[in-house]
């Protein structure tokens, strides 16, 4: 990599904790011995702000937070054939299946503003839109400019509906826009012929593609109109594509922040995000969860979270609503309960 | 930041004389000042950024927080699963129970075991072979440029723990010594600014700016020359800013445009922007000039309401060769006459004039056109008007190659000085041979233009912009006589068209609304070297929307008028010119007239020759055919030869026929000439093309010909009708393939309906690669255990693995009930899919891959019993790629 320009630095947080905010476990689950893949927090459905699902295995698992770090157990669902997924939200429970996937999903997440849209990542190279009502997969954004290996993480913009971002082991984070195609997912909604008939179509081409990272791309996000990735690097990146308006496909990369993450040099560990996107949390090889203020400059370290049980990788984190829970997944199979401490 | 650099600029300049040793301390000073400065700014503007971005978002979320609150109703009716789940929270499956509260626990977590004996097992749902999106292809592409592995890093897991392996392929891959250019981001471009402005860009100032930036001092006097251009031109543009503003596409020249034209058009797909030969393709010129698209005068119907032919109210009665002749005369004539009747409307200015004028135009143009079709050699002026126009397309397109000759810079200097002046003693010569053709038939003259009179009223009231256009048009007339009598008697380049068509408008009492810009001028010549002098053509299909049928015709005729001025003016200068524009004239005149009698010629010929494959080409041509096995079918590319190829012909240096698209005449030694077959519908190798592996092309061959508006397309050809039997991948006659789950392995693909032995089932395509970037390909697909690569030819493999069709769903088997072949379709190779013997409907089809004996996997190595003799399948079988 080339040295960065003058006048083009990001802007890189620190990594002294200002314990802005204090953490403690307050409920610890094993479940099964496989190891948890996922975690999410339902942010679809404001009466189910605090139900949560994990995934691990073949098995989804539905829980509630209650007060003082109970946790119940809601219901669990198996499945014979689901490798590895995230679950984007609790309320759209697997009530109908969709197949098209040449290969295992690696994540999914639903639209907020129309929450029967979803759109998957997964490892046939392609992601795909669909309507979970009426079961149809209504646009495939894969081709000749699509991702060339699996795709491991993809989200909805906040504001922009027609805007997606994807990215994978391609090492490329790929913006599509299916501003184009808007009637295709409109027809989706009044489909009532069976939902393979419905024409599909493929995007094949891009608006936008980065180049930000030289290894897998595991986790991206939309922070407003930037973005939030992060590799292997030991770091979640901050930064901003700059669209050519005349020239779809060309821009550039403009890295505002970095969010430093120590140990944090494996592949596959997923961050997340509260409601408000104001803070974001990320575990790390060592069992260790960082907490980033997200939306200042330069970035604040809310907290560093550790547990001297808490060794296994952890692969993702949830944020509860407000930032005040954090659960995280482990390799092991755990499943750790952060509460904030009430300032005094 | 502007005020920091101008007010310590006064000081430095000086120490720029002295440049004493403290001048280079201040200067990492100063470097690092600006350096802070810029990176704080930074800061500042990303601090900016993140707050603007902040607030957008909180509406936003607050959007989205209305959005998920609002859900509640609608969702409990709809599913019951907000009930189910409601019911859930209210009865849990489990509860537990958080840790003690107390700090002393931190360090002590128990945890609980999660026992789910009520898990709902979610409905079984059959699982799909992988496979990889792929996109459909009808035809082969070639990959883009970003799709290459080549040098790319590319990093593999294990399948087992998450261990990174890194397959970096091999160490020279990765070795990129290139150094990237470094690129100047803004605010370093404000430093380098502000310190060459106070320090200038002196030896010892420039080894410390340089370390700074950490590049090469070359590197740092490079940006700096541009910035200060950048700068300068900044202080221009800001006085002069709304001048440019100009430029649209009619203000383009014609070889701008062409220039995208050829860069962008496929000449061998006929269209834009093609994937498979890529733009940018190097220009073949043939080397034989097709004819004119002829088209008899009394067939053509008026094409517009502006069409010349409307204007032409008499049909002349008589139609002997002997007043043609008069005819011809009469058209020289009546154009100078017109000449000189716009000189005269340009003094006088009345709309009658003009219109009179209109009148003869419309009716000499094509009688004009007649004499010209018709009467060959009648007499020497003529001939002069008719040549002129196409010599000097012949030139301007032979120009690419033709280097300029010294002789013509002077003639065309003088030309040009000339110009203002000559156009009076034009229209004085004009007059002289007006009044002497005049004499000679002035009864005609005058018949004629009180007849049509009538029918003019009708388009002269139909709008009163023609009115306009009719009165600028001895304005532009007189023009268009300037500007082709400089080009065509002194330059022989488009270019100084131009330049000539610029002296003109520059000219200032010429300007008009409805003058000709140079773009049409230009189009204007395409339009005559594409379709010979016919104004509805060129109106219709080069100025559409431009310039009316008329306006075309009369500028034709105008240019006509000025070339036979040209011709008795300059007939000095052009002895050489003359030469060949007689031999041009020889070659279009015998092109024309032999077009139909050769072809009559030929099909006696056929009878009494056998013709026997080995004339279908050059004798190494045949010598490969007749070998059999081609070991390695070889990548085509046209040659740019003119006339004959001769050794250093690229295509005979590759080994390749000369084809079509080859650049060189159609009795080149090289050239594959196709087949002469009659009855035997090219399928066996009795028929040329089909023993060369090639499909026969019906520009080439004789008896293999499509028939117009049939169902021959898409559809299985119809056997016994004569037909050609060996073009059916350039026709797509292929079968329908499915897709579904294989009997063996994976995805297969299966057969609609039955087909017989050697029946063409579909095209195997897929993104064309180099060999070298299918070895790294291999590699790849080899640990996903699944391969789509196909050898294609000495340059290319076919790689269907994203892009392709369903048959690249076709499993191998040792013993295959089909065969893919490639196949030479008009100079690219292609990959056919045909049935090895009868298959009836719905059945998986096979072929046999064609491994090499250790690079099969297990479970596709031959049975020791059955295997089959190698040699003894033909020739030109394809085989699936092999990695090396």
């Amino acid at each position: 990599m080339a040295k960065t320009p003058i006048g083009l630095e990001p802007v890189v947080g620190s990594l002294t904790s200002t314990k802005k905010r204090e953490y403690r476990v307050t409920n610890r689950l094993q479940e099964g011995k496989r190891p948890l893949y996922a975690v999410i927090f339902n942010f679809i459905d404001s009466r189910y702000f605090n139900v949560f699902a994990t995934v691990g295995g073949n098995r989804v698992t539905v829980y509630q937070c209650l007060e003082g770090g109970v946790i119940a157990v809601l219901q669990s669902y198996v499945d014979e054939d689901i490798r590895r997924m995230s679950l984007s939200t609790l309320n759209e429970k697997i009530h109908k299946s969709f197949v098209g996937h040449g290969d295992s999903i690696n994540e999914i997440r639903t639209q907020p503003l129309k929450p029967s849209l979803i759109v998957s990542a997964s490892k046939d190279e392609s992601v795909r839109l669909w309507n979970v009502h009426t079961g149809i997969c209504i646009l495939i954004f894969a081709g000749a400019g699509g991702h060339r290996n699996e795709v491991l993480s993809v989200d909805f913009h906040p504001s922009d509906i027609y805007r997606i971002a994807s990215c994978g082991m391609d090492n490329t984070v790929k913006i599509w826009s299916m501003k184009e195609f808007w009637t295709y997912v409109e027809k989706s909604f009044t489909w009532t012929d069976l939902p393979s008939k419905f024409p599909t179509k493929y995007v094949q081409f891009p608006v936008f593609l980065a180049s930000v990272h030289s290894n897998y791309v595991d986790c991206n996000r939309w922070l407003g109109d930037f973005i939030l990735s992060k590799s292997v690097d030991n770091e979640i990146v901050l930064w901003e594509p700059k669209m050519k308006e005349q020239s779809p496909g060309e821009g550039t990369v403009d890295i505002l922040q970095k969010y430093p993450v120590p140990e944090c040099d494996i592949w596959f560990i997923k961050f997340s995000c509260d409601f408000h996107y104001n803070s974001a949390a990320i575990g790390n090889r060592e069992g260790k969860i960082f907490v980033w203020e997200l939306q200042s400059s330069p970035p604040v370290l809310i907290a560093r979270l550790s547990h001297a049980q808490s060794k296994s990788p952890i692969r993702q984190t949830a944020m509860s609503f407000d930032g005040s829970t954090i659960l995280c997944c482990c390799e092991d199979g755990t499943i750790w309960r952060w509460d904030a401490v009430p300032a005094n | 930041m502007v005020s920091k650099g101008s007010d310590s600029s006064s000081k430095p300049r000086k120490l720029h004389g002295e440049h004493s040793g403290g001048g280079v301390g201040n200067l990492t000073h100063k470097l690092n000042h600006l350096k802070r400065q810029v990176q704080a700014e930074r800061a500042a503007s990303i601090k900016e950024k993140v707050e603007k971005n902040r607030k957008k978002l909180e509406s936003h979320g607050t959007e989205i927080l209305s959005a998920t609150s609002s859900r509640n109703v609608p969702c409990v009716e709809e599913n019951g699963f907000g009930k189910m789940l409601s019911s859930r929270i209210q009865n849990p499956l489990c509860k537990f129970a958080g840790l003690a509260q107390g700090p002393g626990d931190r360090d002590y977590a128990n945890g609980h075991e999660v026992v789910s004996s009520t898990s709902v097992k979610l409905p079984y749902v059959e699982k799909l072979p992988p496979y990889t999106t792929w996109i459909f292809l009808d035809k082969n592409q070639r990959m883009a440029d970003d799709q290459s592995v080549v040098g790319r890093r590319r990093i593999y897991y294990d399948q087992h723990g998450s261990e990174a392996l890194i397959c970096s392929e091999s160490e020279e891959d990765i070795a990129e010594p290139e150094e990237e250019k470094h690129e100047f981001s803004e605010g370093e471009d404000r430093i380098l600014w502000n310190v060459c402005e106070d320090y200038g860009l002196g030896e010892e100032i420039l080894t410390p700016v340089s370390q700074f930036f950490g590049v090469t001092s070359s590197e740092i006097q490079d940006r700096h020359g541009l910035l200060r251009d950048k700068y300068s031109e900044q202080n221009v543009k800001d006085s002069e800013d709304s001048v440019s503003e100009k430029g649209i596409s009619l203000d383009k020249s014609l070889s701008a445009a062409l220039d995208s034209f050829d860069n962008l058009f496929c000449r061998r797909c006929l269209l834009f922007d093609c994937r498979l030969h890529g733009c940018s393709q190097s220009l073949i010129n043939p080397s034989e000039k097709q004819p004119y698209w002829s088209e008899y005068e009394d067939d053509r119907k008026p094409c517009s309401d502006q069409c010349c032919l409307r204007l032409r109210a008499v049909k002349d009665v008589a139609e002997g060769s002997g007043v043609k002749e008069l005819h011809g005369v009469k058209t020289a004539t009546l154009e100078e006459k017109d000449l000189v009747v716009s000189s005269d409307a340009k003094e006088q200015k009345t709309i009658a004039d003009a219109d009179l004028m209109q009148d003869d135009i419309g009716e000499e143009r094509p009688v004009g056109l007649e004499g010209i079709n018709d009467s060959e050699g009648a007499g020497e002026t003529q001939t002069s008007v008719m040549s002129s126009i196409p010599m000097d397309n012949h030139e301007s397109s032979g120009k690419r190659k033709a280097s300029q000759e010294p002789l013509d810079d002077p003639l065309h200097c003088s030309d040009g000085s000339l110009d203002s002046a000559s156009k009076k003693q034009k229209t004085l010569l004009a007059l002289d041979v007006v009044t002497k053709s005049s004499e000679a038939i002035p009864s005609h003259v005058s018949v004629e233009s009180s007849k049509s009179g009538d029918d003019n009223v009708g388009t002269h009231t139909e709008n009163e912009a023609q009115i306009t256009a009719k009165n600028n048009k001895n304005e532009y007339g007189e023009r268009g006589l300037v500007t082709f009598t400089c080009p065509a008697s002194a330059s022989k380049t488009k270019d100084k068209i131009k330049n000539g068509a610029k002296d003109v408008t520059k000219v200032p009492d010429l300007k008009s609304s409805s003058e000709w810009k140079p773009i049409e001028k230009e189009l204007y010549l395409k339009g005559v070297e594409i379709f010979g002098r016919n104004s509805c053509l060129i109106a219709r299909n080069l100025l559409s929307g431009l310039k009316t049928c008329i306006e075309v015709s009369s500028y034709m005729c105008d240019g006509g008028a000025s070339t036979l001025n040209r011709s008795i003016m300059t007939s000095s200068f052009l002895e050489e010119n003359g030469k060949s524009e007689s031999d041009y004239m020889l070659l279009v005149t015998e092109q024309e007239m032999s077009t139909k009698p050769r072809l009559l010629r030929r099909r006696g010929r056929t009878r009494k020759l056998k013709y026997s494959w080995k004339s279908a080409g050059h004798p190494s041509i045949w010598k490969r055919i007749a070998d059999g096995k081609n070991q390695s079918c070889k990548q085509y590319t046209p040659c740019g030869c003119q006339s004959m190829c001769g050794k250093q012909c690229p295509c005979l240096h590759n080994g390749t026929c000369c084809e079509k698209y080859c650049g060189c005449s159609k009795s080149c030694k090289n050239r594959f000439r196709g087949c002469h077959c009659a009855k035997s519908q090219c399928r066996s190798r009795q028929c040329p093309c089909f023993a060369a592996g090639r499909e026969c092309d019906p520009d080439v061959c004789r008896n293999c010909w499509v028939s117009c508006g049939g169902d021959s397309l898409g559809e299985p050809p119809k056997r016994g009708e004569g037909q050609c039997g060996n073009m059916r991948l350039l026709l797509r006659q292929q079968q329908r393939i499915l897709l579904a789950k294989s009997d063996v392995a994976g995805w297969g693909a299966f057969l609609k309906n039955s087909v017989n032995k050697n029946d063409y089932l579909g095209e195997y395509t897929g993104e064309l690669i180099s060999h070298t970037e299918a070895d790294k390909r291999g590699k790849i697909y080899d640990r996903a255990n699944s391969s789509f690569l196909f050898d294609l030819n000495d340059q290319y493999v076919l790689d269907a693995y994203r892009q392709g069709d369903k048959l690249k769903f076709a499993n191998h088997s040792s013993n295959p009930n089909c065969y893919a072949k490639v196949m030479l379709v008009a100079g690219d190779h292609r990959v056919g899919i045909f049935a090895k013997e009868r298959i009836e409907a719905s059945e998986e089809l096979f072929y046999d891959y064609r491994y090499g004996p250790d690079q099969a996997p297990a479970w596709a190595r031959k049975p020791e019993g059955s295997k089959r003799d190698e040699t003894s399948s033909s020739q030109g079988r394809a085989k699936k790629h092999q990695s090396h």
